[in-house]
């Protein structure tokens, strides 16, 4: 079983239809996959709706999650929750660099704690970029125990040590192996981390599902702790996601 | 014929590096036929024996290797001096550039003798490329501009990001510069090396690992995954090297 934690699904833009991903993860021997647009709603309008059309049509394959602009405030708010009560997504995605909201920001902040009102993890794109490094992230992990919060691609090219240190200091950081090029710091994280917060993802389809897989097995990890990154660990976070906001 | 565009040899400065036996081995075990050999920076700064490092190995295995003579633009006439003794007396393919380990930017006046240099021997020169601060993909098509006529190799396909934003310029760059390959080594994302193969060349793209920085194995999966065909793939995997740095 193989659930893929990061993969993108948008018309706007990058132009990737839902059978794109269908077609790589067939490919790759992918059961689900977590989409989420390219563009941050409510920015890109129509953005949830089409994520909500793709796994409608695709229910057993595909889980959604909703690209937010932290810094629309209220509006972004109602969307996040229209996203989880009706369109039944799963969790909130940040690219701070889309989006230009800083991990340790007000706005951000606030949508991180309402994602967690619902169960919902927070996946960051988490990079070389200013406003997507780990360390900055660190503040939203510190500001928001009660968060999952998820470092997609674990630090990118230079910033992995850094993606590893502050998953060692806040317990509810996870790390997601998405395009970083290193096997051996996927091997490194699950023996600082632990194999039960390290996540498989590809940031497909312009990331091949089946190169990002080689790389997880080429990490010389336990078949305990592949099962771990590949599916266990995700399904147990998706597992605490409610529809209702909680005290609701 | 499976040719590694980019591999380092001898013990490095910045905690990376291999010997001449391991190197070797790791082709053996891999499959691959011949390799590029680069100098890594030493822990004594002194690029000049490596050089001769180099240039022995390839004495030593005249089939299997090809090299590479590395030097930094800052030592002025010293530089000059070591180009011209790498095409003269170490039997140097090419010359390579590190802007990122010397630090200069790549566009940098004092880097235009060291290529006129090569322009005059005919060999082609290899770039560290994609570092934003000193060899963003712009930097490198405007140094590739300023030579029309000398081959230049871009390490990492020209953008080292991993959100995707550089790949606009890598390929508005290779589009403009036709005297510009990139190597594969690290690359974001792998739809990107399809499309240029596809889209810009199917004699733009080589197999490069740069190991020990990326893991050898691993880079080999981005071109045996490739949605491309075999006449494609055996361009990348090495009849485009051995256009451009002159083996057989």
């Amino acid at each position: 079983m193989i659930i893929d934690s990061h993969t993108h699904v948008d018309r706007f833009g990058w132009y990737d239809p839902p059978e794109t991903i269908i077609r790589l993860m067939d490919e790759a021997g992918v059961d689900q996959s977590i989409i989420m647009t390219y563009g941050d709603a409510p920015d890109v309008e129509g953005a949830l709706e089409y994520i909500a059309e793709a796994v409608q049509k695709y229910p057993d394959r595909l889980i959604g999650y909703a690209r937010m602009n932290p810094r629309r405030g209220e509006k972004a708010h109602r969307l996040f929750q229209k996203a989880m009560e009706v369109y039944g997504f799963k969790g909130l995605k940040l690219h701070p660099v889309g989006s230009l909201s800083h991990p340790g920001s007000r706005d951000t902040i606030e949508m991180i704690h309402l994602a967690a009102r619902y169960g919902a993890p927070t996946l960051f794109h988490c990079g070389d970029e200013e406003y997507t490094l780990p360390l900055q992230i660190a503040q939203a992990a510190a500001a928001c125990p009660e968060a999952t919060i998820i470092l997609g691609h674990a630090g990118g090219y230079f910033h992995v040590q850094d993606a590893i240190r502050v998953a060692e200091r806040y317990p509810n950081v996870y790390l997601e192996t998405s395009a970083m090029p290193y096997p051996r710091l996927i091997k490194e994280a699950v023996e600082r981390v632990g194999a039960s917060r390290v996540l498989y993802a590809s940031d497909g389809p312009g990331c091949d599902l089946t190169i990002e897989i080689h790389k997880v097995r080429m990490a010389g990890l336990t078949p305990e702790e592949e099962e771990a990154l590949f599916f266990r660990n995700i399904q147990r976070i998706l597992s605490n996601v409610r529809t209702k906001e909680e005290g609701q | 014929m499976i040719v590694d565009a980019h591999v380092f040899l001898g013990a490095g400065l910045f905690g990376y590096g291999q010997t001449l036996s391991e190197v070797c081995a790791n082709m053996e075990r891999l499959g691959i036929d011949k390799a590029i050999l680069v100098p890594v920076k030493p822990r004594d700064y002194h690029l000049a024996p490596m050089n001769d490092l180099v240039a022995d190995a390839v004495r030593q295995y005249p089939d299997r290797f090809l090299g590479l003579c590395r030097v930094d633009p800052w030592q002025g006439e010293a530089a000059l001096a070591e180009v011209r003794r790498g095409f003269e007396e170490l039997g140097a393919c090419g010359l390579y550039l590190d802007p990122w380990e010397e630090n200069f930017q790549v566009n940098d006046r004092i880097v235009f003798p060291l290529v006129e240099q090569a322009r005059e021997y005919g060999k082609p020169v290899m770039v560290n490329a994609g570092h934003v601060r000193v060899s963003h993909p712009t930097q490198v098509g405007d140094l590739a501009a300023r030579f029309p006529t000398v081959q230049f190799v871009a390490c990492n396909g020209a953008q080292i990001n991993i959100c995707g934003i550089l790949l606009f310029d890598a390929r508005r760059m290779l589009e403009v510069c036709p005297n510009v390959v990139i190597e594969t080594a690290g690359t974001y994302r792998e739809d990107f090396l399809e499309e240029i193969m596809t889209e810009v060349g199917e004699d733009r793209v080589i197999f490069a690992s740069r190991s020990p920085i990326y893991d050898q194995p691993f880079e080999m999966s981005r071109v045996r995954f490739a949605h491309l065909s075999d006449s494609q793939k055996e361009k990348m995997w090495g009849l485009n090297a051995l256009r451009v740095f002159g083996g057989t």
